[in-house]
């Protein structure tokens, strides 16, 4: 029993870290909105250090790593908000597009968008190549795509007109693990972001952020996230090891991320107040992302369908291995 | 990481799951009663026989040497078998770590054997009438007297003291101190001369609860733990270990989220089954963290503050726990024995060990680094 991450796993959370800080900064993820045809600067440095690649087979010229090596990397991506079909192309497209391409994936020169089954959106297919329905994957001309609203201006949605064969189930939890690190990610960049603000606005004399009323909304998003996260790593170890238990994990970790990274959201905007609400703050960017990627992989009626059907309507898994 | 346990650990497991079943009693009176407690009493003393009273501390003192991980397998038995709450929780979970850490070798010879056996029961002296939450504010004194110290002043809230043997707690030795200064931790006799404990009634009726007069307390000097002066960084100590992973081990959350499950199992609620299934995932990340806990410990790190964010996770996770049960069992909740006891300890939980208000004022002050 060690439930711990190894040197490799931090070093390589530490890099995409590192990376993000200069090629996706707020201003990158707001110009990911203006609707250019590739994904931005970050998808290059997510390349160069392996990531895109990162599930990609090695003869393929990826690193073959497990979803486990990667759960903090994509928890930092989350972090830095990195626009793009990042999880579609480096989590699904390795396991749904032909291996003859795969090793455009690990280069950043393949992009991915791709959907559950029985969902109707196709985040950032604008910027895609191959689109993935299910287990479908379609070159993208060969495809129609409608545009539609977004929560996020910085991940456009569209539909496709597929139809979809059923999910690959590996894909799929592999999807909904990566996408609930990036919801931890966010929910701790929109609670340090707001203890940040919290101790420099003043009003009444002194900063907000001394205050009990303020405190303890922020000690609740803390403790959100830091219990979120164990069932996150908990999911990603489950989906290494193909253990039974793989998608009840995945379900438990996808709601309480999604629940955590929610409730930093609505904490980080009320401690802004009016500034939070507007447009011009950066804020927006991440309290967006999160009502996006709250609803994508499976949203909470989905996850708890699935915990309800594995602990309530069959004799339940051991909690461990 | 391995989420596997070794055969070693197995091992341990079946043999405290194969004893715990073989020795185990059924309900027990309260522990808050007379007899419940000379029977809780007598408990701890078959487990201390078979070496499983305080399986982590040293085998010299009466335990197992047993490492977190041992500790973690052996409360999931514990509290999955059914077995009685601890009588001995206030000396064995609170006291003896920080009597291990800041005991002469005297102290911790006198005290921890019999501790272990339940040849003595500890109760807490901590809060006063006029510092609950503002512990920092008490009043109790120990003033110099001869090669030892003369206690006065008044204790509240002390669970069990009218049947506990001893006391622990802080008294004030400076008279001119303010706050944490001054404070020294002190361990004594409850049937010393001038000590007076008048019991209170609780919210579940019983007499759990005490008050504890001093009235010119001789105490001898090695009734001192730790330096004269020292009390609150000692006291310390032992408050971070109770809000964090030895008082509440997450096995006792996963027993009562298991049955928390059959009741849901049988409901057609689909609103409680939903809440159910949130709480038993809630269980398992209170597990899934304390193992991650464990491996930060192993690597050198210390609990601090975080212990905070623990205390406040499952003081709710077990007050929610208890409530949906009573919701599911609906027009029987009233009488439902178990979880309607369960309910009333739970109700407890955001109070005692340092009030969740206080928690969550530590959590963004110390680990979020908000100003005071």
């Amino acid at each position: 029993m060690r439930f711990s991450f190894t040197e490799d796993q931090r070093l390589l959370a530490e890099a995409v870290r590192e990376v993000l800080g200069k090629s996706c900064p707020p201003e990158s993820v707001r110009a990911a909105g203006d609707g250019s045809a590739r994904p931005g600067p970050a998808w290059r440095a997510l390349a160069d250090i392996g990531l895109l690649g990162a599930h990609v087979a090695e003869q393929h010229g990826g690193l073959g790593l497990t979803p486990l090596d990667t759960v903090l990397a994509y928890e930092e991506t989350g972090w830095s908000a990195v626009p793009g079909p990042l999880v579609e192309t480096a989590v699904v497209g390795p396991l749904s597009v032909p291996s003859g391409r795969l090793a455009s994936i690990a280069d950043g020169t393949l992009v991915v968008s791709a959907r559950p089954a029985d969902t109707p959106y196709l985040p950032d297919a604008d910027l895609a190549d191959v689109i993935v329905a299910g287990s479908t994957a379609v070159p993208k001309e060969d495809v129609t795509l409608t545009a539609h609203g977004s929560v996020d201006a910085t991940r456009r949605l569209f539909t496709d007109g597929l139809t979809a064969t059923a999910d690959a189930p590996a894909a799929f939890d592999r999807a909904a693990v990566a996408t609930a690190a990036q919801l931890l990610g966010l929910g701790r960049r929109l609670r340090d972001e707001t203890v940040g603000y919290a101790g420099q606005r003043r009003q009444f004399g002194t900063v907000i952020g001394s205050f009990q009323a303020v405190k303890h909304q922020l000690a609740d998003v803390a403790i959100g996230l830091e219990f979120a996260a164990p069932l996150v790593h908990r999911a990603a170890y489950s989906l290494a090891h193909e253990a039974p238990s793989a998608s009840r994990d995945v379900s438990a970790a996808k709601n309480a991320a999604g629940r955590a990274a929610h409730r930093a959201a609505r904490t980080a905007l009320q401690v802004h107040g009016a500034i939070g609400y507007t447009g011009e703050l950066d804020l927006q960017l991440w309290l967006n992302r999160v009502f996006a990627l709250r609803a994508a992989w499976g949203g909470d009626g989905f996850h708890r369908a699935r915990l309800r059907a594995d602990l309530l309507e069959r004799t339940p898994l051991p909690r461990l291995p | 990481m391995d989420l596997t346990f070794s055969p070693r650990r197995e091992a341990f497991r079946a043999e405290v799951r194969g004893w715990l079943a073989a020795n185990a009693p059924g309900p027990l009176p309260s522990m808050d009663t007379a007899e419940g407690f000379d029977r809780h009493r007598d408990w701890e003393r078959a487990l201390a026989a078979a070496r499983l009273s305080a399986v982590s501390w040293p085998e010299e003192h009466g335990g197992r040497g047993a490492d977190l991980i041992d500790w973690l397998i052996f409360e999931e038995e514990y509290w999955a078998a059914g077995a009685p709450g601890r009588v001995s929780q206030n000396g064995i979970f609170l006291l003896a770590p920080t009597l291990m850490a800041y005991g002469t070798d005297g102290q911790k010879a006198r005290h921890l054997p019999r501790m272990a056996r339940a040849d003595d029961v500890w109760a807490q002296a901590w809060s006063e009438p006029e510092a609950g939450s503002d512990l920092a504010a008490l009043r109790a004194t120990a003033t110099p007297d001869g090669d030892g110290w003369r206690l006065n002043g008044q204790k509240t809230w002390s669970s069990r003291a009218v049947y506990a043997d001893w006391c622990f707690g802080l008294f004030r030795t400076d008279p001119e101190s303010e706050r944490h200064r001054g404070l020294t931790y002190f361990m004594l006799p409850l049937d010393s001369a001038g000590v007076t404990v008048r019991p209170i009634a609780q919210l579940d009726g019983e007499h759990g609860f005490a008050e504890i007069f001093f009235d010119d307390v001789r105490v001898p000097a090695d009734g001192v733990l730790g330096g004269v002066g020292q009390g609150w960084k000692v006291a310390m100590a032992t408050t971070s270990s109770e809000r964090g992973l030895t008082l509440r081990s997450p096995g006792r959350f996963m027993a009562t989220a298991d049955r928390l499950l059959e009741l849901a199992r049988g409901s057609g609620d689909q609103t409680l089954r939903d809440a159910a299934v949130q709480a038993w995932t809630d269980s398992e990340a209170y597990r899934l963290h304390t193992f991650a806990a464990a491996a930060r410990l192993a690597e050198g790190a210390q609990l601090g503050a975080g212990s905070s964010l623990m205390k406040v996770f499952w003081s709710e996770l077990d007050l929610r726990m208890h409530e949906l049960a009573l919701e599911l069992l609906g027009p029987r909740a009233p009488a439902s024995g178990p979880w309607l006891d369960g309910f009333l300890f739970a109700l407890a939980g955001p109070i005692y060990a340092g009030t969740n208000e206080i928690q969550r004022n530590i959590i963004a002050e110390r680990v979020l680094g908000l100003p005071r």
